[in-house]
């Protein structure tokens, strides 16, 4: 379903109160505090006509249900490439999901990068692209990664998408965090505004687990008029 | 919170519904949606008197509508009614709690009577990498079982009940038989997408007994309820490990074995490519 604006949404809101239900449904339009009147909120900042009371009242959104008949929303083009010139890493990408367990999958070669493919891609409007390596693995020895923790706040990364472009960022944030503390949610969120993270790991390798004790995160912003 | 926070995702409302955050309270809205699944009869929807719904055809679905907890009454009329008096289906009073979504499905008992059932829709978050399938039987036929590439995952589902499954995405081929059967299938088989962190309603509606049968498959969905990975393990060995535990004779032996790899693929390689 596409979002719908604010102002059709108050004005489906105000719909509810004609049909007698308290005013106590016109708390969800608070967001706009400049008014609180909810006549005046229908009317959106692009628009300076007030409708009046007496005005038919926005329709409720309707669809035919049919099976197929709501065309999935077009996929975001995945990325297939990482760089990050100051730590020499350039890395292809593959999708991946989640294991068994319930932690990201991550590709066995530890020259090549994981994209959580369930999540925002870097073309996507809002949310965070995750994107996650092995700092060394069985298969390959030390990845390229071992050098993320190299790449300092301001760096340029560049990830580039299954259709040919490729999508500037610049570091914000470096850290390595404990992974009982990982903020998991805010890696893989899906709302806010775009962002990338590269995921891999650090600190003292746990024999006893099989773990290294931390993760070490780059967060970085879309560049220009990303995406 | 997770839960409301997820549903109010799916209405695209996200930034309200954070604004008016806090506790849940009887101020958060309730969300309902509303399913046409009478055969051959365009009707207007009437909610506490008001027409809300003006010319609502089978197969349509309407909303979500956010609308304050409390009980509505919903009466079903013949299209272009003058009023609610003369309800083809109720009126029926649906109560509505604050923070949950419902589907009001207008729909045929099992010996094809019109009747109304409320539907509590499941929007708690699901697990990173899955989806749920909710499979809704409101058709006038008898216990149905659903089957999933041949094999049947619900047994014996009969109107007006449901049956939730949270799977792995990708698309599930499912059809619907006679409980008991596999073959002839009454609907389908159908690719039904499941996408991941959202919630797919399929509603089975119409009559079997209709000539022709009117059975058809309905959707709904309810996206915004992922959960996310639990953590990000991305280190297997120990090579590039700070201080701590001695890994160097593990990492040396680590290495040597990873040499190891590497030569045998060079060596088979070098075998092809000769």
């Amino acid at each position: 379903m596409a979002p719908r604006t604010a102002a059709r949404l108050c004005a489906r809101l105000f719909v509810v109160v004609l049909v007698g239900t308290s005013t106590a449904a016109l708390t969800g339009c608070t967001g706009q505090r400049s008014d609180p009147d909810p006549v005046v909120v229908v009317s959106s900042p692009a628009s300076t006509r007030r409708p009046s009371p007496v005005e038919p009242p926005a329709p409720v959104p309707v669809h035919d249900a049919a099976l197929g008949a709501q065309r999935p929303p077009v996929a975001a083009p995945a990325p297939v490439r990482l760089v990050v010139p100051d730590a020499r890493i350039d890395m292809p990408v593959d999708a991946v999901g989640v294991q068994d367990d319930g932690q990201m999958q991550i590709p066995e070669d530890a020259d090549r990068a994981g994209w959580y493919r369930f999540g925002p891609a870097p073309g996507d409007p809002a949310g965070t692209t995750v994107l996650a390596g092995h700092v060394d693995s069985r298969l390959s020895g030390v990845g390229q990664l071992a050098r993320l923790r190299e790449v300092g706040v301001g760096a340029t990364l560049t990830v580039s998408t299954v259709d040919g472009k490729d999508h500037a960022y610049r570091v914000v944030d470096v850290q390595r965090v404990p992974k009982e503390a990982a903020p998991v949610d805010l890696w893989f969120d899906r709302t806010g505004p775009p962002r990338l993270v590269v995921v891999t790991c650090g600190g003292t390798f746990r024999r006893d687990t099989g773990h290294y004790a931390d993760n070490v995160v780059v967060t970085a912003e879309p560049l220009g008029g990303q995406p | 919170m997770r839960a409301r926070l997820a549903a109010g995702l799916a209405a695209g409302t996200l930034a309200l519904v954070t604004l008016a955050a806090g506790p849940a309270s009887a101020a958060d809205p309730a969300q309902l949606s509303v399913l046409h699944g009478v055969p051959g009869l365009t009707v207007d929807v009437w909610v506490n008197g008001e027409r809300t719904l003006d010319d609502f055809t089978p197969g349509s679905l309407a909303g979500p509508l956010d609308l304050a907890a409390g009980t509505y009454t919903v009466a079903i009329t013949a299209a272009d009614a003058a009023d609610a008096s003369s309800a083809a289906i109720g009126p029926v009073d649906l109560a509505l709690e604050a923070g949950k979504n419902y589907t009001a499905v207008a729909h045929l008992d099992a010996a094809g009577a019109p009747t109304a059932t409320l539907f509590t829709n499941d929007v708690s978050t699901t697990p990173a990498g899955q989806g749920r399938l909710t499979v809704r039987h409101v058709a006038a036929a008898p216990g149905v079982d659903v089957l999933a590439g041949g094999t049947a995952v619900i047994s014996n589902l009969t109107n007006p009940d449901e049956k939730v499954l949270n799977l792995p995405a990708g698309t599930v081929s499912a059809s619907v038989t006679a409980t008991g059967t596999t073959e002839p299938a009454l609907l389908g088989p159908a690719d039904v997408p499941v996408t991941e962190g959202t919630s797919t309603i399929v509603y089975a509606w119409g009559s079997a007994t209709a000539s022709p049968s009117t059975l058809a498959l309905a959707t709904q969905t309810i996206s915004g309820l992922h959960g996310n990975p639990s953590g990000v393990n991305a280190g297997e060995v120990g090579l590039v490990s700070d201080g701590g535990a001695p890994v160097w004779p593990y990492a040396v032996a680590a290495l040597a074995a990873a040499g190891l790899v590497a030569l045998a693929f060079a060596r088979r390689t070098a075998t092809q490519r000769s």
